[in-house]
């Protein structure tokens, strides 16, 4: 058991001194980084930084997400920011749901995705 | 703390529905909630006489009097995001609160918050949902590629990475008291080893599906709700044989699962925008559309004769109750 508990530690991600990067933890169980590296389950981010919303172009988006994408939503800091604080009341029917999480730490997986994400 | 009180505004639609005589007892009806909480997963008390939900946007345990239509909120503490919640053995409330990333209990009587971080090192593991096995143990996956094991009466914690990394989601215990976890990401069922912590890979026959939650039939069988293809499918570990249905519709996201008392199979279709109940007997669907755009049902969860969901959307509870 204690050997489990050592490999378990060993296979956890180690803990960063970039917030944003901790806080991307959240994101990162549906979301990639990696260039045109959607999964089925959600869009990648790779280069999300003022592309319009359902762009992505090797993801299924949800009709609801298209129609927002359509409307002209596209993905800045600010349009981010209320997206992850509420994400059913930027784009109603998305199957996004909310992570949870302060607004600074928001604000740091923004920075983060500025960053990482170009 | 002073309860919110909500105005007995639940919309009652009594369902005329063309199913055989025996069925025919069928009531939807929807419960207001604090807006803006986005309610993520539900539970019933045995006796009825509360009904739970994570205000995952608001960080807080939601408790509804199912007669007055009155809700109550309960922080849970800071940062908290609460996302799955189901009654203990001991019938408290037990959450996985991804903000927190902590187990937390919330006892029934007092309303009094116990907290369980997770390990400092691990980071935020997106906690996701929770089961109890027969010793008394909680059970728990994070999204993020984890899977772990409370034991509350001696406040000990473990963690295993998931063998394939990313998607841990819904969690499941067997009569028998088996433990599995379905995987979203990875595309895969697990059945994990109550000893070792040890998880064994399963794989549903349709690739690529989108194994998102999971619960068991009453014969151990494993019901799975596939996201990615829209299916709903079942595996009976006791011969690995595995069947697979689609749901109706043009391109279905089944979202939910769960499995009441008479073996009927209640899932989520979010393009749909609908619970749908499956009869796998006669193997019919019968969907039970939201009188809402949007309703975004994430997670049912029932006790005979009623069964509950969560509409994170609509800021909303709905129950159908069939009879017992």
């Amino acid at each position: 058991m204690i050997l489990l508990m050592m490999l378990a530690a060993l296979a956890a991600p180690p803990q960063t001194r970039d917030p944003g990067e901790r806080a991307f933890q959240r994101c990162g169980g549906c979301h990639s980084l990696r260039p045109d590296e959607s999964s089925s389950t959600a869009p990648g981010l790779h280069g999300v930084f003022g592309r319009r919303a359902a762009a992505a172009e090797d993801f299924a988006y949800s009709p609801a997400m298209r129609e927002a994408g359509r409307r002209g939503l596209t993905w800045d800091a600010d349009t981010l920011e209320r997206f992850l604080a509420d994400p059913e009341a930027v784009v109603p029917g998305t199957a996004m749901p909310f992570q949870g999480g302060p607004a600074a730490e928001r604000a740091a997986v923004i920075d983060y995705l500025r960053r990482r994400a170009r | 703390m002073r309860p919110f009180r909500s105005p007995l505004a639940a919309s009652l639609l009594g369902l005329a529905l063309a199913l055989p005589a025996a069925a025919l007892a069928q009531e939807v009806r929807y419960y207001d909630l604090p807006p803006g909480g986005r309610a993520h997963d539900v539970a019933v008390t045995a006796d009825g006489e509360e009904v739970w939900w994570t205000v995952q946007r608001g960080g807080a345990h939601g408790v509804l009097d199912p007669d007055t239509g009155e809700t109550t909120l309960v922080p849970l503490g800071e940062g908290s995001a609460p996302h799955g919640v189901i009654v203990g053995p001991d019938g408290a409330a037990w959450i996985t609160d991804g903000g927190q990333n902590a187990i937390v209990r919330v006892d029934r009587a007092t309303r009094e918050v116990k907290v369980w971080p997770l390990p400092e090192d691990i980071g935020p593991i997106n906690l996701n949902t929770a089961t109890f096995d027969r010793r008394g143990r909680i059970w728990f996956t994070g999204q993020t590629g984890f899977y772990g094991r409370l034991d509350p009466a001696a406040d000990d914690m473990q963690v295993w990475s998931a063998p394939r990394g990313r998607g841990p989601y819904g969690i499941t215990t067997t009569p028998s008291g088996e433990v599995w976890y379905a995987s979203l990401a990875g595309s895969h069922i697990a059945r994990i080893d109550l000893d070792t912590g040890e998880a064994t890979i399963v794989e549903p026959p349709t690739p690529d599906q989108g194994a998102r939650r999971i619960w068991s039939d009453s014969h151990g069988r494993l019901w799975v709700s596939e996201w990615n293809s829209g299916n709903v499918s079942v595996h009976d570990p006791r011969d690995g044989s595995w069947r697979t249905w689609k749901l109706p519709g043009e391109a279905p996201k089944t979202y939910s699962v769960y499995v009441d008392e008479r073996d009927k199979v209640w899932l989520t279709d979010f393009a749909a925008n609908a619970i749908v109940l499956f009869d796998p007997v006669t193997e019919t669907f019968r969907s039970f559309p939201s009188d809402r755009e949007g309703a975004n049902v994430r997670q049912m969860l029932g006790r005979p004769g009623e069964v509950w969901g969560a509409e994170s959307g609509t800021d909303r509870l709905v129950v159908i109750r069939y009879g017992g």
